[in-house]
C-alpha cells in the first residue's frame, strides 16, 4: 500500500537523518529557515498547509512532473488553529493558505516571509482589482487564491419571496426555530453591523451594544449557532435559513433543487484565501515556485474547476466554462458585491471583545 | 495497611522512577509554562509577558463566567450520574458472563470508541435531526397508528410533529452519556469482576432480594470502582466542547467552549489559561480535602 | 422479579447468572443500540453515492476505493495506530507504576503527587495542548525529518501523558480489593520484593492492566486536540486528517475510512484476544478465589 512517493519520503528522510541529528537543540530558537535560505540548494520537497478540498486533483501531481519538488499537503480547519500553531514557530510548513484577517495579523506578529515578487513572474494572472487589497498593502506577503462571501441560504419552497435581507435571521421571528447563525463571533456581528446599516469595520460601542441587544432578543427564534455546517443543516431539513459561504452553499445546491443562495441587499462579509510563506518556512525557494505554479493560467484553472470557488486569477477565469464564469451563487452581482467589505484586523483587544458579546449572548 | 517509604526504599524509588520523571518532565514542564500564562498579558499579537498580574483571574471570576461555570458543573454531574444508572447493570452483566464471553462483551462496548469523536458525533446527528432515523420511525409508527384509528373508526390522530431532539441541552446530555459512557463502565467492570460471590450467594440465601442485595452488598463492595468512575466521567464531561458545539442549541455553551475559544479565535492565553486552571485548582480543594478526611480516619483507626 | 420468568427455562438460572434473566438482557440489548445506532448510520452512508451524509442518493462504493487510494489517509491511520500502540504501552507500565506506589507506600509530598497526577485528566484538552505546542516548540524540540516512527516521538510523549493517569486510577481501584497477606506469605517464602511484585501483584491487577490499556489505547486513537498541536508536518494522525476533512461537513470518504478503521482494529484485537487466550481479563478467578 507504500506508494512510492511515500517509499522516497521515508528514503529522503532516511539520508536526511544526519542532517536531523545536528538539528536536535535545545536553543528556544533554532532558525533553519536562514540555512536553507543561505545555500540555497532545497531539497525537493514542500510541506503545504492547505483547507480540505481546496487543490485540484491532479495539481501537485502536476508540479512534482513539472518540477521535482514532492508537496506534502497537510490540512486545517481554521485560521484560528493556523495561527495558534504559526504563533509557536517551528511549524516547518512552507506555504500556508491564510484568509485576508489572518494575513494581516502574521504579518504583524512578524511569522510571514516578505516574498520576493520577482520570483513569481505568474503575478501578472491576477485580476488587478484583487491585487493590492487592504489587508496586505503591496501584495508583501500574500497573493490571493481565492475569495468567498457570506450571504443566506435558504429552502426556496418555504419561502415565497427570495430573502433578500439580514432581517430573516437578525430581527424577525417568522422562522423561529428554523434559523441557524454561524459561531464566528467576528463575522457574525460584523455582519449585524452591516443589517444596521454601517460598515463591518470600526463599529462603534453604542453600535456593539445595539447589536447585542438585539442578538440576545433574537436568540429564542435561533436554532444553533452552527460550526460552518450550516449548509447541511439546511439540507437535512433541520432550518430553512442559514448564514453561509456562497461556496458551501453552491455544493449543497448540486444535489438540492429546492435551495437557494443570497447576499443579501445590506452588503456582506467578504472573504479572501491567499498563499504565503510562514517566515521560518525550511524551502523559501521550493515556496515561490510553488505559488508561481498555482497562478500559472491552466494550472489555475485547473484547480478552479475542481473547487468551485471564485477565482481572483483572470488568466485562469478566461479558460473556464460559462457555466463556471456566469454562475449568480459563485460570482454574486457586482451591484451587490460592491457594497461588500473585507473585515479588516483590528487589533487583539477587539477580537476579545467580539468574543466576549458572543458569549454574553449565548449566556444570556 | 500502607507501609513507610523506608521500609523498602529500592522498590519505592524503582515505583517512584518513571511516573515522577514523566509526569515532572512531560507534564509539569508543559503545563507550567501555560500557568505562568495565566498570570501574563499579551504584548502585540504573539508574546506574552509575564507580569504577575490577578487581571485574567479577575475576569475569570466574573459572574458570566461563573455563571457558565456553574452550569458545566451542572451539565457534567448530570451526564455522570445517568452514566453511572446505564454502566452500572452494564458492568454486573459482564462481571456475572461466562468468562469466555467477557473479552467479546468489553470489546462490544469499547468498539464504538474507536471511532473518531468527531464521526460519531456527526453520526448521531443524523439519528437525533428533524430528518433522522429516531423521527423516521416515530413518523411511520404515527401514521400508521393514525390509519389503524380511521379504521376503527375513530378520529385520526391529527398532523405529525416531529420531535425536537437536536440542537437543545437534551441533545447535549444525550451526546455526553453516548461519549463518556466507557469511562464509566471500565472502572466498574474492573473492580466489580473481583467481588467475593460468596457474600452474595449468602445474601440471596438468606432470603435478601436482588436490589436489596444489589444495593446493600454490591454497591457498597464496588465504591471504590465507582468513585473512581465518577471522578473519570464526571472530569472529562466537564471538560467537553465539541459535543455542545455541534449537538447543542444557542445556550448548550459550556466552560471548555469558552476557553477554547479563547486559546483560538480570541486569541487570549493568558485568559484561557486562567480559566483553565480554574478547574484545576477546584480539584486540587477537592482532592486535599479528601486527603484530610483519610487522615482523620486512619487517626481513628489507630 | 424474574421468578415468573424463570420457571419458562428448562435449566432455570442460577442465583447469579444474572446474563441469563431477561430485564438483564433487555438492558445490554438497549445500550446495545444505544450504542450501535450511529455507528451503523456512519457504516450505511459509506456507501451512499453523494458527497455528504445527508439524503440517501444511492449505492457505490467509489468512497472506498477513494479513502483506500487516499495515501495521506492511510499514513495517518498507520500514524494513529502506531502511536496508539506505544502510548498504550507506555503508559500501562508508567500507570500501573504509579497505582502500586501511590497504594502501597507512605511517603512525604504523596498528597502533592497525587494532587499532580490528577491535573492530567482535569486540565481542558486545549490548555493541555497549548502547553504541549509551547513545549515542543520552545523546550524540548523534537527534531523534524527523523525517520519514522521516531518523528511520531512527540505525540505518544504527550498521548502518554494525558493517558497515563486513566490507566492509574483504575488500576488503584482494582488495587482496593488486593490482600496484602498473599505478598507477606510470598515474602516469608523468601520471594524478593520485586519478584513478589510481579509474581503476586501484577497477576492479581491483570484485568484492570487490560481495562486500563483499552482505556489508554482508546484515548489516544481518538484524541484530537493534544496531537493537533503536536502534529508536524509529516507526523498526522486519523483524527487530525479527519477534523480537517470535515470543514465541508463529514464526507463519505471519511465514513468509509471510519468503517475501515473499525475493521482493521476489530480484526487486531480479535487476533490479540486470540493468541493471548481469554484468560487475560479473567485471571484472578483461579481456585483460590472461589474457595
Amino acid at each position: 500500500m507504500s506508494s512510492p512517493r511515500h517509499l522516497a519520503n521515508r528514503r529522503s528522510l532516511l539520508a536526511g537523518l544526519g542532517a536531523a541529528a545536528v538539528g536536535i537543540s535545545f536553543s528556544a530558537c533554532s532558525k533553519p529557515a536562514e540555512k536553507a535560505a543561505t545555500d540555497g540548494a532545497e531539497e525537493p520537497k514542500l510541506n503545504f498547509y492547505n483547507w480540505d478540498t481546496y487543490i485540484g486533483e491532479t495539481t501537485l501531481a502536476d508540479f512534482k512532473t513539472a518540477t521535482g519538488i514532492d508537496v506534502n499537503m497537510q490540512l486545517f480547519a481554521t485560521n484560528d488553529e493556523l495561527f495558534a500553531k504559526l504563533k509557536a514557530g517551528n511549524s516547518g510548513f512552507d506555504v500556508i493558505v491564510p484568509s485576508n484577517e489572518f494575513v494581516t495579523r502574521m504579518g504583524q506578529a512578524g511569522l510571514l516571509k516578505a516574498l520576493d515578487h520577482a520570483k513569481v513572474p505568474n503575478m501578472k494572472n491576477i485580476d488587478p482589482q484583487y491585487l493590492n487589497p487592504s489587508f496586505d498593502p503591496g501584495n508583501k506577503f500574500s497573493v490571493p487564491y481565492t475569495w468567498l462571501v457570506l450571504g443566506l441560504g435558504y429552502r426556496k419552497s418555504k419561502f415565497k419571496t427570495v430573502p433578500d435581507s439580514w432581517k430573516y435571521v437578525f430581527d424577525s421571528a417568522e422562522y423561529k426555530g428554523k434559523i441557524a447563525l454561524l459561531s464566528e463571533s467576528a463575522d457574525l456581528i460584523r455582519l449585524a453591523a452591516k443589517y444596521k446599516g454601517v460598515s463591518l469595520n470600526n463599529i462603534s460601542p453604542e453600535m456593539l451594544t445595539q447589536i447585542e441587544a438585539m442578538l440576545v432578543k433574537q436568540k429564542p427564534n435561533i436554532r444553533a449557532f452552527h460550526e460552518d455546517n450550516g449548509q447541511d443543516m439546511l439540507q437535512g431539513g433541520d432550518v430553512d435559513i442559514v448564514i453561509e459561504y456562497n461556496g458551501d452553499i453552491a455544493q449543497v445546491m448540486a444535489e438540492d433543487d429546492d435551495i437557494g443562495f443570497v447576499v443579501p441587499k445590506e452588503g456582506s462579509l467578504l472573504n479572501s484565501d491567499t498563499l504565503c510563506v510562514p517566515v521560518d518556512a525550511p524551502r523559501p525557494n521550493n515556496a515561490h515556485a510553488f505559488i508561481n505554479y498555482i497562478l500559472d493560467a491552466r494550472v489555475g484553472a485547473e484547480i478552479y474547476k475542481t473547487i468551485l470557488y471564485p477565482s481572483p486569477n483572470a488568466a485562469a477565469k478566461a479558460l473556464m466554462p460559462e457555466d463556471y464564469k456566469n454562475n449568480p451563487v459563485i460570482f454574486p452581482p457586482a451591484d451587490i458585491l460592491a457594497k461588500c467589505e473585507y473585515g479588516a484586523f483590528e487589533g487583539a483587544e477587539k477580537a476579545s471583545q467580539f468574543e466576549e458579546i458572543i458569549t454574553r449572548v449565548r449566556a444570556s | 495497611m500502607e507501609q513507610s517509604w523506608r521500609q523498602a526504599k529500592s522498590i519505592f524509588g524503582l515505583l517512584l522512577s518513571a511516573p515522577l520523571f514523566w509526569l515532572a518532565f512531560f507534564f509539569i514542564v508543559p503545563m507550567g509554562i501555560v500557568w505562568l500564562y495565566s498570570f501574563g498579558e499579551n504584548r502585540g499579537l504573539v508574546d506574552i509577558a509575564f507580569t504577575g498580574t490577578w487581571k485574567n483571574y479577575a475576569r475569570a471570576l466574573e459572574p458570566l463566567y461563573l455563571g457558565i461555570f456553574v452550569k458545566s458543573l451542572y451539565v457534567a454531574a448530570l451526564t455522570t450520574f445517568l452514566c453511572l444508572v446505564v454502566g452500572f447493570p452494564v458492568a454486573l452483566a459482564i462481571t456475572f458472563a461466562a468468562d469466555k464471553w467477557k473479552p467479546w462483551l468489553l470489546l462490544l462496548i469499547m468498539l464504538p470508541f474507536w471511532t473518531n469523536l468527531l464521526i460519531r458525533t456527526y453520526a448521531l446527528i443524523a439519528v437525533l435531526r428533524t430528518e433522522g432515523y429516531v423521527n423516521q420511525t416515530y413518523e411511520f409508527l404515527w401514521t400508521n397508528a393514525g390509519g389503524l384509528m380511521t379504521l376503527v373508526g375513530l378520529a385520526p390522530l391529527g398532523e405529525f410533529q416531529p420531535l425536537d431532539l437536536l440542537h437543545n441541552n437534551f441533545a447535549v446530555i444525550f451526546g455526553l452519556v453516548y461519549v463518556h459512557l466507557p469511562f464509566m463502565i471500565l472502572p466498574l467492570y474492573s473492580t466489580l469482576d473481583r467481588m467475593d460471590r460468596s457474600l452474595l450467594e449468602a445474601s440471596l440465601d438468606l432470603g435478601a432480594g436482588h436490589f436489596r442485595t444489589l444495593w446493600s452488598i454490591v454497591v457498597p463492595m464496588s465504591a471504590a470502582g465507582i468513585a473512581s468512575g465518577i471522578l473519570i466521567t464526571f472530569i472529562p464531561a466537564l471538560g467537553a466542547y465539541l459535543t455542545p458545539d455541534l449537538l447543542g442549541g444557542p445556550e448548550s455553551q459550556m466552560i471548555a467552549n469558552v476557553i477554547e475559544r479563547q486559546f483560538k479565535r480570541a486569541n487570549d492565553w493568558p485568559f484561557g489559561a486562567a480559566l483553565s486552571f480554574l478547574l484545576v485548582y477546584l480539584t486540587f480543594i477537592g482532592i486535599a480535602i479528601q486527603g484530610m478526611l483519610d487522615k482523620q480516619n486512619r487517626g481513628r483507626a489507630a | 422479579m424474574t421468578q415468573s420468568v424463570a420457571k419458562v427455562k428448562k435449566t432455570p438460572p442460577g442465583p447469579l447468572e444474572y446474563m441469563r434473566r431477561w430485564p438483564m438482557q433487555a438492558w445490554l440489548v438497549g445500550v446495545t443500540v444505544f450504542l450501535y445506532a450511529p455507528l451503523i448510520t456512519l457504516m450505511i452512508f459509506s456507501f451512499n453515492d453523494s458527497k455528504r451524509n445527508i439524503v440517501w442518493q444511492g449505492f457505490t462504493l467509489k468512497y472506498y476505493v477513494k479513502a483506500l487510494t487516499n495515501e495521506s489517509l492511510i499514513q495517518a491511520f498507520t500514524n494513529s495506530l502506531v502511536i496508539a500502540f506505544f502510548s498504550t504501552i507506555i503508559s500501562v507500565v508508567v500507570g500501573a507504576m504509579a497505582a502500586i506506589l501511590l497504594w502501597r507506600f507512605r511517603f512525604p509530598g504523596k498528597t502533592a503527587l497525587d494532587g499532580a497526577m490528577s491535573i492530567p485528566i482535569v486540565v481542558p484538552e486545549i490548555c493541555m495542548g497549548v502547553g504541549m505546542l509551547v513545549f515542543f516548540a520552545k523546550v524540548f524540540p523534537w527534531p523534524q525529518g527523523m525517520i519514522w516512527p521516531l518523528n511520531l516521538g512527540a505525540i505518544i510523549i504527550a498521548h502518554v501523558s494525558f493517558s497515563f493517569p486513566f490507566v492509574a486510577v483504575v488500576v488503584r481501584a482494582r488495587l482496593a480489593s488486593f490482600n496484602r497477606e498473599l505478598e507477606e506469605a510470598a515474602k516469608d517464602l523468601g520471594a524478593s520484593e520485586v519478584r513478589t511484585l510481579l509474581d503476586v501483584l501484577v497477576p492479581h491487577i491483570k484485568p484492570s492492566l487490560l481495562a486500563g490499556g483499552l482505556l489508554a489505547f482508546t484515548l489516544s486513537l481518538d484524541d484530537f486536540v493534544i496531537t493537533f498541536f503536536t502534529a508536524g508536518p509529516d507526523t498526522v494522525t486519523f483524527p487530525v486528517k479527519v477534523y480537517s476533512m470535515v470543514r465541508f461537513s463529514v464526507t463519505p470518504e471519511v465514513n468509509a475510512a471510519s468503517t475501515i478503521l473499525i475493521v482493521v482494529t476489530v480484526i487486531l484485537t480479535f487476533f490479540a484476544l486470540k493468541f493471548q487466550g481469554s484468560d487475560a481479563l479473567t485471571a484472578g478467578h483461579g481456585a483460590a478465589d472461589k474457595k
